[in-house]
């Protein structure tokens, strides 16, 4: 359908492009590499400066989204080929299996409860977060659905405990599974819906406009940062989220990963990392970090007024409206603003408490800090997938990795090649109202396209 | 709990013909099998009691539509998020709790009456309020569909601020502000469709989406014209405050502000056409002073205090003008002094190339700003401390910039009144949602565009001014707006044309005729319920929350022991929202508690409060969206200062007027709702009472 669209990038941008491409009246195509739509906003506990509570909000337009009759949902869906073609562009997406029939499974559960195998998680290891080797994105996933690790399904998972593996022929053979539990239980439920034979699917679709919403991503801290990699109890701003999150792995309870105690003294610091060699940290300001900490801070603060809390900043980026009346908030809560720079991290080994070393700012002197949790707000980058579909889709990326708008100043969000447009955290570090209103300009642009 | 001991209490209720459990009630399968159990049983009420009506009340809306019936005649009982979730440790009072508000669903469900989606046509034409890059953005958008737009500025040129701005930068992108807007004004002047109307005031704003009358004073219209509009967008943009003689502002003409920097960079020959320049001297012979050699800026003059935040575009605009500057003189000395350095990402890029050029950065503390100190000659001399170094600086200014913050437009006192939307002390605009709404008002039909919601940037502006364009041209596109049908209906019959209902309407949504009766537009009415509870003859009520219905719901929530127990109403929006997050964080708090959803805390009359003391309720909790956020714009104030009359009434009726509790709570504050309800058993002392 040539008056259609593409928007690629499900997350909190994505979502409300479509709705409003949607509601205007063109059929939109929403693709997500990931299992669900919500992107980072679903990860998110509260949002600034409101400290609304993130999936609060956003679940209702992830179920609007779903049930929009002019949007079709493309889950663990790639981009793979754009070519344009009569003032439009022909796509070919591939469809990744998720080993599960989305027609048939209805989120029960019964197969996670079933899977003998738990994996940490990849953004809530550190803090404890764990997996089955089938499970669901989050509680309120769009489409409500779980799917299959693929190094579960191709064996690899075997001498973790794994029940699927060390068969004479590919699961791509079968039509059926005498071993697998998961298939086993949902068999039980009477659905059916694990299919290990699945395959991948080639969809092809006609559009007259494209919009990337690929969004942004937390900076993993480079190993040797501030003790990352050689202390339990140091952990990512991401992962403090979570902590805090009443549907994260602790269940909000902010404790510590080296002994599962509430954190007493927690400090932030915030530019982890920026400024240092390139890989080590991210070069720029990334404008979000400082308000992040600052809900952080209120929200811990309000889990428990006696933790001691500790913010080392260089800057403090009270962006937007009513930014810099939250940073008083915290200041109002107790909360210690400092400016210095930490440029060491020691941990007690009795205690595993952290000794920090920082250089006073407003001082000029070296001084030190303890605390039972420390937490770096190591900045955002570009979405790691961007650089690939950029190559498919003949834009450029400038040189932090984000998309290259042609002309920012008196042409946002447009780029070099007509009918593809930008939004949300493709741009750049972004917060989600201004998300939102790059959305809606973006949906604008891609629908006028004639 | 015990839902099968729920599920069979349900069974033996008056007028359920059928009571099921199903394991997953959201799923494809129990949603089919509802769908198919409804025909069966020829089922014409149906009380759904499992998570929360926040999230899945329109699914099963839908899925009963589905099944035949009509969407509203659904009742929705929340029993995971206000009892097993939140109860876990007293199972079997859990159990009892569970009982009860089944039992007040059902009561509800039988007088559920069907209700209908209500449509208002919408016409393809808008008026943009604001000549400036938004606005000129929103109006371009809007015309671009072949949609009428009228762009209305009350001074007599296109362009707005960018007309007295020098340099626009993003990254190494550049562009002669004036230039660049006065090109877009050009588009907008040949762009067919679009109609100009310079020089003009708004006196009136009458109407609603769909049906909008302004009535203008001046301009180039005709005179006493009156304009139709179905939509509108507000792209008033800013101005700086005064910076009311701090720092010697208006005593030394070597104090400016930067928007007055921004001018004289402006005039210099640099920006006249170039067969006008001059090869040299540009700095001198631009109307700044002739010997300026030494230049300091003061950022955050004005913000960042108690009254006011950070200004956003500071920053920016005096690293900006700070090169230029250096353009126009690479000799002069310039001094930037700071309290937070905010240049994000590329930013950065204009940072180094400010340092590079020798601009110096100087952060002072927080509470002690720097001090000009005149010269006789009048040059002054900023004295300020370099907390970095540790050092006072007495710096020699020949010129000084104050980067002062900014307000809204001063016709938005006016205009914010006009359209019944609220704006803070500034004059920004109150966007409908800070996070998910941010381009437009809680009236349908409204948008809001640029620098008049807080100050950004010109590539925001921009993409504000085509957002808003696609907010206000959905409705426009479809041609109609549907309103849900959870409105407020008005019997005359009592009706003694008081008229309070029409002057409290957030929404302008009541109208009266000439007869002074009152009428609602049912589109625009969002159902908050203000007007019913406030009406003193009742003769409002609103559809799927009436009185019968949420009285019924009192008394069966009382049937037993009335003593222990709290009836509590809160709002759909927020209140709720809290106790659903008390629930998903398990926050366990006493089973005292029989909640009752109203969609505003505005809604709960002073009768349905009597009522639960008149049937021996231990206490009442009415509890709404906390200040200043309220889904209906100002509910929350109303049901308060009810509250607070209806404290006097209870002591009247000798009641204990200490037994009716107040609480503001966000969507987000469980604890804040539980711990509402430790203090509530605690405060009526009800672990105790046999």
């Amino acid at each position: 359908m040539r008056d259609a669209i593409l928007i690629i990038g499900g997350g909190i941008a994505g979502i409300n492009c479509a709705l409003n491409a949607a509601r205007y009246g063109t059929k939109v195509y929403l693709v997500d590499d990931t299992a669900s739509i919500g992107g980072m906003m679903a990860r998110l506990d509260k949002t600034f400066p409101t400290n609304d509570c993130s999936i609060c909000i956003e679940a209702p337009q992830m179920y609007d989204t779903d049930n929009q009759e002019n949007i079709e949902i493309l889950t663990h869906t790639e981009v793979r080929k754009v070519k344009a073609k009569n003032g439009g562009f022909d796509i070919r997406l591939v469809k990744r299996p998720k080993y599960v029939d989305e027609e048939k499974c209805t989120g029960c559960g019964a197969c996670v409860e079933a899977c003998p195998v738990s994996i940490p998680d990849e953004m809530d290891g550190k803090i404890g977060g764990k997996r089955k080797l089938i499970s669901m994105a989050f509680p309120q996933a769009v489409p409500n659905m779980v799917s299959l690790d693929p190094a579960c399904r191709s064996g690899e998972m075997q001498d973790a405990g794994a029940c699927i593996g060390g068969c004479a022929v590919d699961c791509s053979q079968c039509r059926e599974c005498p071993i697998a539990l998961c298939v086993k239980a949902c068999e039980k439920e009477g659905k059916n819906a694990v299919t290990l034979w699945q395959s991948a699917k080639n969809v092809k679709l006609e559009v007259k406009s494209i919009v990337v919403a690929t969004g942004i991503d937390a900076a993993r801290p480079a190993g040797d940062l501030l003790g990352y990699d050689l202390y339990d109890n140091v952990i990512t701003g991401m992962q403090f989220e979570r902590l805090m999150n009443a549907g994260g792995p602790t269940a909000g309870e902010i404790i510590r990963p080296s002994d599962g105690r509430h954190a007493r003294r927690i400090a932030w610091v915030q530019c982890a990392g920026r400024g240092l060699a390139p890989g080590k940290g991210v070069p720029y300001c990334s404008k979000i970090c400082c308000m992040i900490a600052t809900k952080q801070v209120i929200i811990t603060k309000e889990h428990d007024a006696a933790v001691e809390t500790t913010v080392f900043y260089n800057d403090l980026k009270a962006y937007g409206k009513n930014f810099w009346g939250f940073y008083q908030k915290a200041v109002d809560a107790g909360v210690r603003y400092i400016r210095g720079r930490p440029y060491e991290v020691q941990e007690n080994p009795e205690t595993r408490n952290l000794v920090v070393r920082y250089e006073n700012l407003e001082t000029g002197k070296i001084e030190t800090h303890e605390v039972d949790l420390l937490v770096l707000s190591t900045g955002i980058v570009p979405n790691e997938r961007n650089a690939k579909l950029a190559k498919v889709l003949g834009i450029e990326l400038d040189h932090l990795g984000y998309f290259k708008e042609k002309d920012p100043l008196t042409a946002p969000l447009e780029t070099s090649v007509p009918g593809i447009y930008l939004c949300g955290g493709a741009t750049g570090p972004i917060d989600i109202a201004e998300s939102v209103v790059q959305a809606c300009a973006a949906g604008m642009k891609a629908v006028l396209r004639p | 709990m015990n839902v099968p001991e729920v599920v069979e209490y349900a069974r033996g209720l008056d007028h359920v013909t059928l009571a099921d459990e199903g394991r997953w009630s959201c799923s494809v399968d129990y949603l089919s099998r509802m769908q198919a159990l409804i025909r069966e049983h020829r089922i014409n009420r149906v009380v759904i009691a499992s998570c929360t009506p926040r999230t899945h009340e329109g699914l099963f809306k839908r899925n009963i539509q589905q099944a035949g019936m009509n969407p509203y005649l659904l009742e929705f009982v929340s029993i995971r998020e206000q009892v097993s979730w939140v109860h876990m440790r007293e199972p079997e009072a859990a159990t009892q709790k569970a009982k009860d508000l089944v039992r007040m669903g059902v009561a509800k469900a039988v007088l559920l009456e069907e209700g209908e989606e209500i449509r208002l046509p919408v016409k393809q034409d808008c008026l943009v309020i604001g000549a400036g890059a938004a606005g000129l953005s929103a109006a371009l958008n809007v015309a671009g569909q072949g949609f009428q737009a009228i762009v209305l500025e009350k001074s007599d040129r296109l362009g707005g601020m960018l007309n007295t701005l020098s340099l626009v930068r993003h990254d190494s992108h550049h562009a002669d502000a004036a230039q660049w807007v006065q090109s877009l004004a050009a588009r907008v002047y040949e762009t067919p469709g679009i109609r100009v109307i310079t020089g003009a005031e708004i006196e009136t704003i009458e109407g609603y989406i769909g049906n909008y009358t302004i009535g203008l004073k001046g301009g180039n219209g005709s005179p006493g014209e009156r304009l139709h509009v179905s939509t509108i967008v507000v792209a008033t943009g800013m101005r700086e405050i005064s910076p009311e003689g701090a720092f010697k502002h208006g005593e030394n003409p070597r104090v400016m502000t930067q928007l007055e920097l921004e001018k004289r960079i402006r005039s210099s020959k640099k920006f006249q056409p170039p067969e006008d320049r001059e090869e040299t001297n540009d700095l001198r012979s631009s109307g700044f002073h002739p010997e300026v050699k030494n230049v300091v800026f003061i950022q955050c003059v004005g913000s960042k205090n108690d009254t006011r935040g950070c200004c956003s575009i500071g920053c920016h605009a005096a690293v900006k003008n700070a090169l230029a500057l250096k353009a126009l003189d690479p000799d002069i000395q310039i001094h930037i002094l700071y309290r937070d350095l905010s240049m994000v990402k590329e930013e950065g890029e204009m940072l180094k190339e400010a340092k590079h050029l020798g601009i110096r950065f100087s952060r002072f503390p927080d509470d002690r700003y720097p001090e000009p100190v005149e010269n006789l000659d009048g040059t002054l001399v900023v004295k300020t401390m370099d907390i970095l170094i540790g050092k006072e600086l007495q710096l020699p200014a020949d010129l000084l910039v104050l980067t002062v913050a900014f307000q809204g437009d001063d016709t938005v006192e006016q205009l914010k009144g006009l359209l019944k939307v609220s704006a803070n002390p500034d004059g920004f605009f109150q966007e409908s949602h800070v996070k998910l709404a941010p381009l437009e008002f809680p009236a349908d039909g409204v948008a809001l565009a640029g620098c008049a919601k807080s100050p950004m940037m010109l590539k925001e502006s921009i993409e504000a001014g085509i957002g808003a364009a696609m907010r206000v041209s959905i409705p426009m596109k479809r041609g109609y707006i549907e309103a849900e049908g959870i409105v407020a209906d008005i019997d005359l019959t009592d009706c003694n044309q008081c008229g309070l209902c029409h002057k409290r309407c957030p929404y302008s949504a009541i109208s009266v005729d000439a007869d002074k009766n009152p009428r609602v537009i049912k589109a625009l009415c969002k159902g908050c319920g203000l007007c019913a509870a406030d009406c003193p003859r009742e003769c409002i009520t609103i559809v799927h929350f009436t009185d019968d219905q949420v009285l019924a719901q009192v008394d069966a929530a009382l049937l037993e022991a009335p003593e222990k127990k709290i009836i509590g109403f809160v709002c759909h929006w927020c209140a709720l929202g809290g106790v659903d997050m008390a629930g998903v964080s398990r926050l366990q708090y006493p089973v005292h508690a029989r909640l009752i959803r109203v969609m505003c805390s505005a809604r709960v009359s002073m009768k349905m409060m009597l009522r639960a003391f008149e049937k021996g309720a231990a206490g009442v909790l009415v509890a709404g969206c906390e200040f200043p956020t309220c889904h209906y714009i100002s509910g929350n104030y109303a049901a308060e200062s009810r509250v607070r009359r209806m404290k006097k009434k209870l002591a009247r009726s000798g009641y204990d007027p200490e037994r009716l509790i107040n609480v503001w709570c966000s969507a987000a504050d469980g604890p804040k709702f539980a711990k509402t309800m430790k203090d509530m058993v605690k405060q009526f002392n009800l672990d105790n009472a046999s």
